[in-house]
């Protein structure tokens, strides 16, 4: 887990749900920051592949953070402030996994599906 | 400089957005362009999908979470920048728009220039999706691009598992909420960014257990090949220095010379293998945190997106975009700051004044080409007043004198830039990541963490001979993940010049195609195209 340093500035709460539980946490967190203060990053999310993944990058780059937020899920966790009453849900089944790669996936073009390339045009 | 006038963002029907300029991301770079635009009387429209402005370096600090003590005084240094780009917003001289994220870009073509756009050339649409999750599109007459650096991606066995992250990442942390590890971390990688976590992080009380330093240990004969630059780049250097000096009298193990590095665990972390440079022995260390970094490159999604020609800079180990003297990248578009190459907070903030400065220079040129079109567009008034002719002139002088001011303006900012950028290429020198990397890696180690594609897979399809990394893409799936390739291509495109033996520009990148950051298919049902029903409903 993440502690938050006994000499941090004091700054305002809000109540948010980690699959159903309530905690408070700084209303400067973002989602993801928030489970890795009261999760850890062990479990953080289910990939596609069978394993378990968590935040690498933090900054809306690696989309290992991918989260249900209020109902919509593989929302970018680092890319959302928490606020107040905000539901998180963790995506650990096989479903919510198989779902994540469907959703996100960078689908090819028609060039890269023919198996083209730059070099080659 | 009044000839500027401000002007607000239109509407050109009920849902589409008009700026004069568009500036994307509020770090050093974007928040000193729109600063120094709105000090011009140009209200630009800055977006940026951050909570805070700040970017990487300043990050939270609108509500800084541990004080300089703790950060050091280079990251509370920003609060002026924060506070006078804030006190702008607050005031209307910048349309700030937090939370908002650019998904997709492109130039207007001609046909669609001159129906949307009044014959303007040069205009940009964009993809913005908002702080409320709708998707929209807006013009940018003209565009500054200040969108950053961000962490290579550095693969070895194991570095998908829970419990590694970036060392920027929890540097993130730190600044979002004051949070640490539970637990003392290792550190592991190279360059300036790994020493101030481990800096920061002795700071707090939680020294890092060990920090293991790929860089050979060639650090002084490096530097002393270059004493001009070691001279320019002695702030550094100094800097540097005194944090190690720091960090080993608190007694933190500093390990050089690391040859191979595995992360190992079930379902999280729980240690780690290492060998040094000529050093048979494995040596093994358990620990929860292993935090990782090996230097910053620049973000290359919107630049890669417009197009933009890169080209590979070996003492970098990273694609640059082709950036004109005057940063500009293509007609109506620049590029300032670290997304434009490497050269911190202090450069990327100079480079935002100058794009800024090039947009005026710009506008000025257009005053004092057609003076009638720009006076009836900025007042907004058709109606010629009958001593038109003379204010024209007296604009047109204005314009001029304007013109020269802006001139003088960035030649200083030019050499300054210069300066410092030569300094920095000795830093570059002293933690250059080893190019070799990713090919000696064991076979397992994933390259693509999205799709899982691991090393020994890519070397397989390289074996088909593929014409480019987007073949090998199609052939393995590596880089069509939700990152987009950001953490692999340019791995990718580097173990196919070695297995190859082509050069890095001849091997290129993945063609990058929206949407440039991602965007589920839940979101692109709210994409541009439907803005109308958007807005309704
Ligand atoms: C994780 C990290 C930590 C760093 N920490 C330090 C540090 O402590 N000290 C230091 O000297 N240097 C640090 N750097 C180096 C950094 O690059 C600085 O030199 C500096 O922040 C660069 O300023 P910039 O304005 O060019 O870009 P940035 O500061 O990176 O700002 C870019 C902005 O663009 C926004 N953005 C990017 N893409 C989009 C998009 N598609 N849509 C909307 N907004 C977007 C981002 O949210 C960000 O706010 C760090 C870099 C990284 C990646
Ligand atoms: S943690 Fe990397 S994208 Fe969110």
């Amino acid at each position: 887990m993440f502690k938050r340093h006994e000499r941090a500035t004091a700054t305002p709460e809000v109540t948010i749900t980690i699959d159903g539980a309530p905690y408070q946490v700084p209303s400067t967190l973002s989602v993801a920051a928030a489970v890795l203060m009261h999760q850890g990053a062990a479990g953080y999310r289910r990939h596609a592949a069978g394993g378990h993944r968590a935040p690498l990058c933090m900054m809306g780059v690696c989309h290992d953070c991918l989260i249900t937020i209020d109902d919509a899920p593989n929302r970018q966790g680092c890319l959302v402030t928490v606020e107040q009453g905000m539901r998180v849900r963790r995506q650990l089944d096989e479903a919510a996994a198989t779902a994540t790669r469907w959703d996100t996936a960078n689908h090819a073009s028609g060039d890269e599906q023919r198996g083209r390339d730059d070099a080659d045009l | 400089m009044q000839t500027c006038e401000p002007r607000e963002t239109v509407g050109t029907d009920g849902s589409k957005e008009r700026a004069r300029v568009v500036v994307l991301g509020a770090g050093p770079a974007g928040m000193a362009a729109a600063l120094r635009l709105a000090e011009a009387g140009l209200r630009a429209l800055v977006l940026d999908q951050a909570r805070a402005p700040g970017g990487q370096i300043y990050r939270d600090l609108d509500q800084p979470q541990l004080d300089a003590a703790v950060m050091g005084k280079d990251y509370h240094r920003g609060r002026a920048l924060v506070g006078a780009f804030l006190d702008a917003a607050r005031r209307g001289e910048i349309d700030y728009r937090p939370g908002t994220r650019v998904w997709w870009i492109e130039a207007l073509d001609d046909a669609l220039n001159d129906a949307l756009n009044d014959g303007l050339n040069d205009a940009h649409r964009l993809g913005v999706r908002g702080h409320d999750g709708i998707s929209r599109e807006l013009v940018a007459e003209r565009l500054i691009i200040a969108t950053g650096a961000m962490e290579r991606g550095w693969p070895f066995p194991g570095w998908q598992l829970p419990g590694v992250m970036q060392a920027g990442a929890a540097q993130i942390l730190m600044k979002q909420g004051a949070l640490l590890t539970e637990g003392p971390p290792v550190l592991a990688g190279n360059g300036p960014l790994l020493y101030l976590l481990a800096w920061q992080y002795l700071n707090a009380g939680c020294p890092p257990r060990m920090i293991l330093d790929t860089a050979p240990n060639l650090g002084l004969a490096r530097t002393l090949r270059h004493p001009l630059r070691a001279w320019r780049a002695r702030g550094y250097l100094a800097k540097g220095a005194r944090m190690l000096a720091t960090l080993r009298r608190a007694g933190v193990p500093v390990v050089r010379g690391v040859q191979s590095l595995a992360a190992e665990g079930d379902q999280r972390l729980t240690g780690v293998r290492y060998r040094r440079r000529g050093d048979d022995q494995e040596h093994k260390l358990k620990t929860d945190w292993l935090l990782t970094h090996m230097g910053v490159v620049p973000e290359p999604q919107l630049p890669r997106g417009l197009g933009i020609e890169h080209r590979w800079q070996e003492a970098q180990q990273a694609f640059v975009p082709d950036r004109r003297d005057d940063l500009s990248v293509r007609p109506g578009v620049w590029l300032a700051g670290d997304g434009g190459g490497i050269g911190g907070a202090m450069n990327a903030e100079r480079e935002g004044r100058l794009a800024a400065l090039a947009v005026l220079d710009e506008l000025m040129a257009d005053l004092m080409d057609k003076p009638q079109d720009t006076t009836a567009n900025a007042k907004g008034a058709a109606a010629p007043r009958p001593d038109a002719d003379n204010r024209r002139a007296v604009a047109r002088d204005s314009a001029r004198e304007s013109a020269r001011a802006i001139a003088r303006e960035s030649a200083a900012l030019r050499r300054r830039r210069r300066l410092d950028l030569s300094g920095r290429r000795l830093l570059d020198a002293l933690f250059t990541p080893p190019a070799d990397w990713v090919e000696r890696q064991p076979g397992e180690t994933l390259i693509c963490r999205c799709e899982g594609v691991s090393q020994a897979q890519l070397k397989a399809a390289l074996g088909a001979g593929p014409a480019g990394p987007n073949q090998l893409k199609a052939f393995t799936r590596c880089g069509m993940g939700p990152c987009q390739g950001r953490l692999c291509g340019t791995n990718v495109s580097r173990l196919m010049a070695r297995e190859q033996g082509r050069d890095m520009d001849e091997v290129g990148y993945y063609r990058i195609r929206p949407p440039l950051t991602s965007i589920t298919l839940g979101e692109l049902a709210l994409a541009p195209s439907d803005h109308l029903t958007t807005q309704s409903q």
